[in-house]
């Protein structure tokens, strides 16, 4: 009998041979969900079926369909099947692994579909038996890590990589998941780096790689000690010439390439949009198969590889440096042989970064191509990404964005590096398209340290986004991470040549906002806190202001911008006043931002007359913006201003408590998104598994 | 194993070709005496077989002797004992007159050159005094003579071994002085010990008291002679005193490894001798018969010699010998009081006149010999510099000469023959035959393997003859295989380079050897390889084996045939393991060089300059990934290793179409490149910590499950990787930027209170004193804190440079050493280099040349003027290495900047016209400006735009770019026919036509083209050498050499000079062809 399975297997590849094997195997399939041992009859079972090509779909509704008694009642053969696919993926032949991978994938998604509500321990019971499952995992986990880390077929470390993730987002809640602790004790953290580091496997699996490893950090992430974390956190990438260290430049250069072609995506679009009739027309014809989904779904899936971002930023400070890096030739090595056609395509429902840019070895010589290093790619992406936060995804990426920049500001070697006077670079920042201004022409961006680029994308912000929905918190994260720059500046006495005047009165019209709509926002927000916040930032500048502002007129202008913004600030005051002596809520909030604008008012209540009886003695109606300076010049020996307390402190980030629920969402909403998307894509990927399974029958033959 | 010696005329049996395919090498004094005394034989050389075989060549203008392993000599196996000398001629030579003076011949062979080779079996160690020292030798022709005297009718028969000793003697005084540092000791020992084993212990001990040496010497010489006469008729065990000069001189000669003789010269050479033979010889006939007879002889064995000769030197030489005597009398007569060195010290200088009109006569020996023996007086003497033998290394056509030159360069200080390392490898590329001496010396004194990629450039400028271009390459690839080599004593490490191929070791290595063996006070026997007797061993094993066995034999000086063989450790061990390594320890070099050179020609593919920088600080971003490592960079004075690239800092230069690029980089300074560990790599981000510990903290709430081991275990391990990191919560806490703040109030002093307030009123919440400042307080430090930065360029996408430059060096290197995470290091360095590709630099590198020269020349006649060579590195014949000018700027980035003047740009910079700082700069200026007035007249310097002259922060101008000099000129558009670049704003900065610094402007050119044209010969060398076979811009045309000259004006008196100087100062300021050019250049460059 095996005898003639061989033979069929052999001759599968003829697709008439495939109705009558397939039902080999859903009757082998059915074999295991009878009561008895199948192997108790045919010896070689087991062999058997892993030479059978997997009927996912059969073996899913199958274990779906087993209800509670049954489930006891074939516990021993899943586990018996758990086992042997475990033992198959040590199997030389590689159809075994193949089938043996595919199942099991199988088995953790048909499982947990069918006990949704049951605890990790049942469906532990119940694939592996609780007495035999840490021996069972440990054995699962070192064989994957050992198909990973070998020099096997690429398509295979790409199942594995598929297992693992379809392992990780079985459960909507990452944490719930309970098989997930095994895989914390047996680590193939090693594995991903590894995976990272060598070039054409980075190419063909490293997107798969860091989202897996975004999810595994996020594992059970405030309750208990994450070895993900931990390893993550002391990854000490200098990366030497030791190839194995270069993970983490990998690392970088995976969510690169995702961000870059997100960008490039986006900009297609763009241009299509902006493009004549017919463009508009064919990109109509174009949505009308591909769907607005598409577009969301790159966002969704690119918060996966935000997540990691933010994960290697914040937990590796080595990360950093990557961050700076721009790798023209990091990948110059060999090339990898050319994709087979077992490329997986997407796993994730959407066009990873696409395979030849991954493995381009060389920079190209384009002039027209800039320079480009992760963290300009990023700031593009956050300013894409920031344009529309309506959505409740984009929000998250946005914030998500946020945070990851603020974090950066923290950082003194990222500070540094954002304010290197030597590294100059143009950024082109998306700009909402607004009606009351022109979409800036991107030639004309000068090139400037890298800090200016994240200071416009912060005005560009706070400018885009006064709306009705307001997004509190982001403006608060955007007003920190300027103050955090704005301390580093302080310190060091770096004096950026940057047009502060377009942060004062972005900064000014905020405030404005703030308070032509407090009633409404006072509903949902303290809004005191952002005002002091930003009053602070004008603090900053005015006592300050000696230490980094580049030139000694630009201290004139901030003066004269306070002035001519007077009424603002005079309002904000009235406000402030009115709320902290009423007694309320807001109370000792907005006490503090009265005290804080002790200066800005004595600034406004010194010039002001100064100016008006300069007006006034010159029978001047209107003064010119040099008048205004001038005046302003001869009048500060005059003015005395009060030593605020605390202006250059600021609260460091930590993620723990504050961010912990977003994060603890983010990664849940990210579970069920991958869990969606990719049982979505195991199914649509069992032609693909067919596809590679061909090869690696021919791979086979060859070798025997 | 036994040797004939067989002589013949070049062109006879041995082709070219064979000859070439054999190494050749320099072979031993001792039988480049016998040559002499045979009168034609000047040179030696060995040709090395792979084997244990030894050819040796002797060769002069007339013909070569060939010395080879006489297969039939078994027979004289058991010889060895009986006498190193006679052991050695008797095997080696083989004369043409073997009928008559065969006994003769052969008596005065062997005491006259016991051939060195032969004890030692280390050519490496004979020295070779060339010429001179032949011609020397007859004249000690005194001493006793040993009882086999040479019967021949040749007149000096008897007296000749004598001389020989005395003539060691002479030496033992004489050379000592010519020789560096060298533990004397062990440096006399270079004959291997085996051979003479009874000589053994006195020589030792001589060398510890010389006083007892002659007696000694002399007895043992004779009774030497005595024996080997009775003994073995043949061999002669002479104590070998020439083996003890040769290596009291450390006089090697090498004649490296791919010399090929001319075969012209040789054929010459060849009837020269006949002539000679047949002139000198009465016994004609037998003459004639003799040289039918050669080839025949070559072959020959005596066997039936038994004791008898085996040699036969053709006995035409005796008018030669007096000659010799004489030579040697004067010569001696130095020997005792040192009268004659002091004599000719005393003498100022050998002047050039002697000089040149003893050079040509060098080649005649015969009919110079008083002037040879000046020569020599001048060669020994102490005024005679490595300027004047690389002169007569590059004028005399005597193999001689130019060995005894290439010898003597040895003994002069390797700095300065490293000046001139250019030329001598110029000399190689373009003379191979000649060009031995200095293979030897090159590697041995360049202690860098910079000439390695200099001589890349050389050769490859070559490449019209292939011959020559494989010389050089040839002699590139030894170098780079096996130069370089780690030697035992660790301070001798750079300089223990060696040429792996020649048999004899430079004598640098020797040198190290010897001074580190001598701390083994006793020197042993090398123990023998093989079964066969050591010294006999020793003798032909040493050209099969090369480092190693050479060290060996270092070590080894006397043979003590007895125990102790195992002291050589410390010169062989190490070296076989080196053999190994050798090519590896280049490597990182090369490669470090390489990309760096990559990057160049990448970046000049780009089209904008900020596009090219920021490709630039990637492309060196990951090129720091790679460091620390044992990389250096050529240019820089001390040893280092380079650490980092602050790649940031880096900036590419201005430039048309290509991209050179400057580069700071950060090194640290050690003991020896080659032997100090490379320093161990820090993150960039040293001062940060893992921020799991944070994480773990907080979120390791329940850490007390099993994973909270693993989680501390691998915190310890992260933060003992990360340095300076405080495993203290408490340090945690105190953040990066608070660091940060209190190096920052550190820097800024007290004028800073405002910082001063802001930590205080941190620390002093509670009290709610206000604290008020005024307003225009802050106003007022603001503009102060920029007023007192100095000026800087405003950053100019089109002109990246201009910014970097412009910044004090001091200032930069406080910057960098701070963001470094290895500026805490004491041995912290910071560097700069221009990277250069696309450009030939030979050309620069002679600017340099002549303006060290020049400089010196100034300084030696204190001529105050200023002028800045900047050190070039040739990488190959379009890329190389520039050492910055710090602290300068161009002028044209002065004018487009600063918008002012150059006399405005003076005063804003130093202040207004009577203050100190002002005057002073003023004052640099002008000495400055003379000094390359001079220059740009004396070399003809073109492409004056002001892009090209720089302005350093103290008021120097610094010309820059020497790409067109001497004989070429831009574009040969005819601008620039003025003498030098003099504007108006030049005169300005100088107080104008009338102003006392314009006065002394000129003095200070005549001044200095007076000192200038005194040393003419120092400078016209340098080019004159570099001229040959070179296929430079600036040699283009023939009278390259000859204007040079005229412009030194050495026919004119100083008034005449005086007046000279005002027309060229008058006619460079007159001319418009000088503003033409500025506009031009302004039109086509945008130079300003």
């Amino acid at each position: 009998m095996s005898q003639v399975e061989k033979k069929a297997g052999l001759l599968r590849r003829t697709s008439s041979s495939k109705k009558p094997l397939k039902e080999k195997v859903v009757l082998m399939y059915d074999e295991i969900f009878a009561k008895e041992d199948p192997a108790k009859n045919n010896p070689r079972f087991w062999d058997e079926l892993f030479l059978m090509k997997v009927n996912l779909e059969y073996l899913e509704s199958k274990l779906e369909s087993v209800d509670g008694e049954e489930v006891q009642r074939i516990q021993d053969n899943i586990n018996s099947l758990f086992h042997h696919c475990v033992q198959a993926l040590g199997e030389e032949h590689q159809i075994k692994v193949v089938n043996a991978l595919q199942t099991l994938c199988a088995l953790f998604r048909g499982v947990h579909q069918k006990n949704k509500s049951a605890s990790g321990f049942d469906i532990i019971n119940m694939l592996m038996g609780f007495d035999k499952a840490e021996q069972r995992m440990k054995d699962l986990m070192e064989r994957l890590d050992s198909l990973l880390c070998g020099d096997g077929s690429e398509s295979l470390k790409s199942l594995c990589l598929k297992l693992l993730l379809c392992l990780v987002t079985v459960t909507d809640n990452i944490s719930q998941n309970t098989i997930l602790e095994y895989v914390m004790i047996n680590s193939i953290f090693e594995a991903i780096l590894q995976i990272l580091s060598d070039v054409s496997s980075r190419g063909q699996h490293g997107y798969d790689a860091v989202v897996l490893l975004a999810l595994l950090v996020n594992y059970r992430k405030y309750e208990s000690v994450n070895p993900y974390i931990v390893k993550l956190s002391i990854v000490d990438d200098e990366p030497t010439l030791d190839v194995s260290m270069l993970s983490l430049t990998g690392m970088g250069m995976v969510v690169h390439q995702a961000l870059t072609e997100y960008n490039r995506q986006y900009k297609d679009k763009e241009e299509e949009n902006q493009g004549g009739f017919f463009s508009t027309l064919t990109s109509m014809v174009g949505n009308m198969f591909i769907a607005d989904a598409d577009e969301k779904l790159s966002v969704q899936t690119n918060e996966a590889i935000l997540l990691a971002l933010y994960e290697a930023v914040h937990l590796n400070r080595n990360f950093i440096t990557v961050l700076a890096q721009s790798h023209p030739e990091i990948d110059i090595a060999a090339t990898p042989i050319t994709p087979t056609p077992t490329t997986p395509t997407t796993p994730l429902g959407t066009t990873p970064p696409s395979l030849d840019m991954m493995n381009n070895p060389e920079l190209p010589l384009d002039p027209n191509l800039q320079t480009s290093n992760l963290l300009i790619t990023f700031l593009k992406y956050s300013s894409i990404v920031m344009q529309d936060t309506k959505d409740e995804h984009r929000l998250n990426s946005a914030r998500l964005c946020l945070i990851i920049l603020t974090c950066i500001a923290e950082d003194q070697y990222a500070d540094a590096f954002l304010h290197d006077d030597n590294m100059n670079f143009r950024v082109n920042l998306h700009r909402m398209p607004m009606r009351h201004r022109k979409k800036a022409v991107d030639k004309n961006i000068p090139s400037r340290p890298l800090v200016c680029a994240v200071l416009d994308l912060m005005v560009e912000f706070i400018v885009t986004h006064m709306m009705k929905d307001f997004p509190m918190d982001l403006y608060l994260r955007c007003v920190q991470i300027i103050h955090k720059l704005l301390c580093y500046q302080k310190k060091c006495r770096i004096r950026l040549h940057y047009t502060w005047r377009e942060l004062w009165s972005a900064l000014i019209n905020l405030l404005k906002f703030l308070l032509s709509n407090e009633t409404t926002l006072l509903a949902k927000h303290n809004i005191f806190h952002l005002a002091l916040l930003v009053v602070n930032l004008f603090n900053m500048f005015i006592t300050y202001g000696d230490t980094f502002l580049p030139t000694s007129n630009s201290y004139d202008e901030l003066y004269y911008e306070i002035v001519r913004m007077h009424q603002v600030f005079d309002n904000l005051y009235c406000m402030v006043l009115r709320v902290s002596t009423n007694t309320g809520q807001w109370k000792e909030a907005a006490s503090k931002v009265t005290h804080a604008l002790v200066n800005v008012r004595a600034i406004i209540n010194h010039f002001n007359p100064k100016i008006e009886s300069y007006a006034a003695v010159n029978h001047i109606s209107q003064l010119s913006e040099e008048q205004v300076l001038e005046v302003v010049r001869s009048n500060y020996d005059t003015l005395t201003l009060k030593l605020q307390d605390g202006l250059d402190q600021f609260e460091r980030y930590s993620e723990q408590p504050k961010e912990a629920a977003f994060f603890k969402e983010l990664v849940r909403e990210r579970g069920q998104n991958i869990v969606r998307s990719i049982s979505l894509n195991v199914r649509k990927n069992v032609s693909l598994n067919t596809l590679s399974q061909d090869v690696l029958l021919k791979e086979f033959s060859t070798i025997s | 194993m036994r040797y004939k010696l067989s002589l013949r005329p070049i062109t006879n049996k041995i082709s070219y070709r064979e000859l070439r395919s054999y190494e050749i090498r320099l072979f031993t004094h001792q039988a480049q005496k016998l040559a002499a005394n045979v009168e034609t034989f000047r040179l030696v050389q060995r040709l090395d077989l792979s084997g244990p075989s030894v050819r040796c060549l002797l060769t002069n203008s007339s013909g070569f002797i060939l010395l080879q392993p006489d297969e039939r000599g078994e027979p004289n196996r058991a010889r060895p004992q009986t006498g190193p000398d006679g052991l050695l001629l008797r095997n080696w030579i083989r004369t043409r007159t073997r009928t008559r003076t065969r006994t003769r011949t052969r008596t005065r062979i062997k005491d006259l050159h016991p051939p060195r080779t032969l004890p030692g079996g280390n050519p490496h160690r004979t020295a070779a005094v060339g010429t001179l020292q032949r011609e020397k030798a007859p004249r000690y022709a005194v001493p006793p003579l040993p009882p086999l005297l040479p019967p021949l009718p040749l007149v000096l028969r008897a007296p000749l071994t004598a001389p020989y000793h005395h003539h060691h003697h002479h030496h033992h005084h004489h050379h000592p002085q010519l020789q560096l540092p060298r533990p004397p000791p062990l440096s006399e020992q270079p004959s291997s010990p085996v051979l003479e084993p009874p000589q053994q212990q006195p020589q030792r001990q001589h060398r510890q008291h010389r006083q007892h040496w002659q007696q000694q010497r002399s007895s043992s010489a004779s009774e030497g002679i005595g024996s080997s006469g009775t003994s073995s008729g043949g061999d002669p065990r002479g104590p070998s005193p020439p083996l003890d000069v040769i290596s009291e001189d450390a006089m090697e000669m090498d004649l490296g490894v791919d010399q090929v003789i001319d075969p012209e010269v040789a054929l010459k050479a060849c009837q020269e001798v006949l002539l000679k033979v047949q002139l000198q010889n009465r016994e004609v006939p037998e003459q004639q018969q003799l040289d039918n007879k050669q080839q025949q002889r070559q072959h020959y064995t005596d066997l039936t010699e038994g004791s008898g000769p085996q040699w036969h030197i053709s006995p035409d030489t005796s008018s030669i010998k007096e000659e010799d005597e004489e030579e040697e009398e004067e010569g001696s007569s130095g020997k005792d009081g040192q009268k004659q060195s002091s004599v000719s010290q005393q003498d100022p200088r050998p002047s050039a006149r002697q000089e040149s009109s003893l050079l040509p006569l060098a080649s005649s020996s015969s009919s110079s010999s008083s002037k040879q023996s000046w020569l020599l007086r001048l060669f020994e003497s102490k005024l005679f510099d490595v300027s004047m033998a690389i002169s007569y290394l590059y004028k005399s056509k005597e193999p001689g000469v130019q060995a005894y030159i290439g010898n003597r360069l040895f003994s002069f200080p390797d700095s300065d023959v490293d000046f001139y390392l250019p030329q001598l490898l110029q000399h190689v590329c373009a003379h191979g035959h000649r060009g031995g001496r200095r293979h030897q010396t090159v590697p041995g004194e360049s202690s860098r393997h910079l000439d390695t990629w200099l001589l890349g450039a050389y050769s490859s400028d070559m490449h019209i003859s292939t011959q020559r271009h494989s010389r050089g390459t040839k002699l590139r690839k030894l170098i780079l295989s096996d130069d370089l080599k780690p030697s035992a004593p660790p301070s001798e490490a750079p300089r223990a380079a060696s040429v792996s191929d020649s048999p004899v070791s430079s004598p640098l290595h020797r040198r190290c050897h010897r001074r580190h063996n001598s701390t083994n006070m006793e020197p042993t026997a090398s123990p023998a390889p093989d079964n066969s007797v050591p010294g006999e061993v020793e003798v032909f094993v040493s050209p099969s084996r090369r480092t190693h066995q050479r060290s060996k034999s270092d070590a080894t000086t006397t043979v003590s045939s007895g125990p102790g063989s195992g002291l050589r450790r410390t010169g062989s061990n190490p070296k076989v393991e080196a053999v190994h390594e050798e090519p590896e320890r280049l490597r990182p070099q090369r490669e470090f060089v390489k990309s760096l050179l990559a990057i160049g020609k990448r970046l000049a593919t780009l089209p904008t300059k900020e596009q090219k920088t920021q490709r630039l600080i990637s492309e060196l971003s990951l090129l720091n990934h790679k460091l620390p490592a044992r990389v250096w960079l050529p240019t820089a004075e001390h040893q280092h290793h380079v650490c980092r690239i602050p790649h940031t800092q880096a900036v590419v230069l201005n430039s048309k179409d290509k991209a050179p690029y400057i580069i700071y980089v950060e090194v640290l300074e050690c003991v020896s490149f080659e032997t100090s560990p490379v320093p161990v790599r820090i993150p960039e981000t040293r001062i940060r910590s893992a921020r799991s510990a944070e994480n773990l903290d907080c979120g390791g709430v329940t850490a007390a499950n099993a994973n909270s081991g693993m989680t501390s275990e691998h915190r310890a391990g992260s933060f003992s990787t990360v340095p300076n990191y405080d495993n203290d919560d408490e340090a945690w806490a105190t953040d990066d930027i608070g660091q940060l703040q209190v190096e920052a109030e550190a820097q800024t002093s007290s004028s800073d209170n405002i910082s001063q307030f802001s930590v205080d009123s941190i620390t002093s919440l509670e009290s709610k004193e206000p604290v008020f400042i005024a307003a225009g307080d802050i106003r007022r430090r603001l503009s102060e804190n920029l007023a007192h930065t100095p000026t800087s360029f405003r950053r100019d996408p089109e002109d990246p440079s201009a910014v970097a430059l412009k910044e004090p060096w001091e200032e930069k290197v406080r910057r960098i050493r701070e963001a470094s995470p290895y500026g805490h290091l004491l041995n912290w360095k910071l560097l700069s280099v221009i990277v250069k590709c696309g450009d030939d630099l030979r050309q620069e590198l002679l600017a340099y040349q002549v303006l060290r020269q020049l400089q010196s020349i100034w300084q030696q006649e204190r001529v105050p003027l200023w002028i800045k060579p900047y050190k070039i590195l040739v990488m190959s014949s379009d890329s190389g290495m520039i050492e910055p000018v710090l602290n300068a700027v161009s002028l044209h980035q002065v004018r487009k900047q600063s918008q002012l003047s150059l006399l405005d740009y003076f005063l804003q910079e130093h202040g207004s016209f009577t203050t100190e700082a002002f005057l002073t700069a003023q004052r640099n200026f002008v000495q400055s400006c003379a000094g390359y007035s001079l220059i740009c007249y004396l070399l003809q310097v073109k492409d004056r735009h002001n892009g090209n002259i720089l302005l350093d922060s103290e008021g120097h101008i610094i010309h820059i770019d020497f790409g067109f000099i001497l004989s070429s000129s831009p574009r040969n558009l005819g601008f620039e026919t003025s003498a030098f670049k003099l504007t108006s704003e030049f005169v300005d900065v100088m107080g104008g036509l009338d102003g006392d610094m314009f006065v002394y402007y000129k003095m200070l050119m005549l001044q200095g083209l007076i000192a200038a044209r005194k040393h003419m010969e120092k400078v016209l060398q340098i080019v004159e050498i570099m001229q040959q076979g070179s296929h430079l811009p600036c040699f283009h045309g023939s009278s390259t050499i000859r204007g040079l000259k005229e412009r030194f004006h050495m026919s004119l008196t100083e008034e005449q000079l005086q007046m000279l100087v005002e027309q060229l100062v008058d006619g460079s300021m007159r001319s418009i062809t000088t503003k033409l050019y500025d506009s031009f250049q302004y039109v086509t460059n945008g130079i300003m």
